[in-house]
């Protein structure tokens, strides 16, 4: 007992030669610290992308039935004006087709054709069934409750395609 | 008189199908007039510095929470920004942005395992907030897909975000 308690006292230093390179090196690893401390940036925006209209949300169109495929965008533009953007747009023509925005928790947006009244915000008839498109929002839309796009066939009631936006 | 019904009846039917037709056959030519016109008005309103946005995806990361968005932006001078907004992961040691020649990053870490090439884009400048990494000239992002925070050190990827066309 005596005599191990010597030879540990007495190699001190052997236990710092080897325990404290070991500890570095775990350290050095892992750097642990890591998980406590965040390091933040804030780099602006590619300068060409200065003064120019700004991605609130963006969605996929998806649409099965009326086979309807493209992205849907909303921007900000530098004057406060807010417009939705179709890119990559491909739907079916039909009659009296529009551009709708609908709350995302509508259940309407499961069905293909809609028995009720759609709770909606009109942005105005579809320009064309291919193509970008750009279509202006009223000044009131909450985005935060109007969170789908929804191209709608009036006139039987078809939903074509639907974009749920989600944050850009 | 009967005939003369019929024939007006025929031709009502024959009318109403051809207004409900019409629209379906027809590509609504978007290529001249409508699109001419957003045309100009997104080179007024979008193309004035020149920058166009290529690719966008979410992050997505489990063991190491990651979030927030990669977008990929075209300037005009054609050089390509990777740029991470809303971005949030955990902090750790030589975290690097990388990118991944796969298909789909739903798979987590697998696509680190696989011989997939990789594209360095540097050290992650900070494990919180937006930032933007140039994208080496060259680079086919139609194969090179997936964003990757990558921690070198231990092969690990901290958060992916699969690039889709914007």
């Amino acid at each position: 007992m005596t005599t191990e308690k010597s030879w540990l006292s007495r190699n001190k230093w052997l236990l710092v030669v080897i325990g404290v390179p070991v500890l570095v090196g775990a350290w050095w690893a892992f750097r642990p610290e890591k998980l406590f401390i965040n390091q933040k940036v804030n780099e602006a925006a590619p300068a060409a992308l200065s003064g120019e209209p700004e991605a609130l949300y963006t969605g996929k169109l998806e649409g099965s039935l009326h086979q309807t495929s493209g992205r849907a965008t909303i921007y900000n533009t530098a004057d406060g004006k807010r417009y939705l953007r179709l890119s990559d747009f491909t739907t079916s023509n039909g009659p009296d087709v529009h551009v709708l925005l609908v709350r995302s928790d509508d259940k309407a947006l499961n069905q293909e054709i809609i028995k009720d009244k759609l709770d909606s915000v009109e942005l105005g008839s579809l320009k064309g069934n291919q193509g970008d498109q750009n279509y202006g929002l009223p000044a009131a839309v909450d985005l935060n409750q109007y969170q789908a796009v929804v191209i709608y066939c009036e006139r039987f009631h078809a939903i074509f395609g639907v974009a749920r936006l989600e944050k850009f | 008189m009967l005939r003369t019904i019929k024939a007006g009846m025929g031709f009502a039917v024959l009318a109403a199908a051809f207004a409900l037709q019409a629209p379906l056959r027809a590509q609504d030519s978007m290529k001249q007039d409508d699109m001419k016109h957003d045309k100009m008005m997104q080179d007024d309103k979008m193309r004035q510095a020149g920058a166009k946005t290529l690719f966008t995806g979410k992050f997505h990361g489990k063991v190491h929470k990651t979030e927030g968005r990669a977008t990929v932006y075209q300037e005009a001078d054609g050089k390509l920004v990777l740029r991470l907004t809303n971005f949030k992961t955990s902090n750790g040691p030589d975290v690097h942005v990388i990118l991944v020649a796969t298909k789909d990053a739903m798979d987590d870490a697998d696509f680190l395992k696989s011989d997939n090439e990789r594209v360095e884009l540097g050290s992650l400048k900070g494990n919180e907030g937006d930032q933007n990494y140039e994208i080496p000239a060259g680079t086919d992002l139609t194969k090179f897909r997936t964003v990757s925070i990558y921690c070198e050190r231990f092969n690990a990827n901290f958060g992916a975000a699969l690039l889709e066309k914007f």
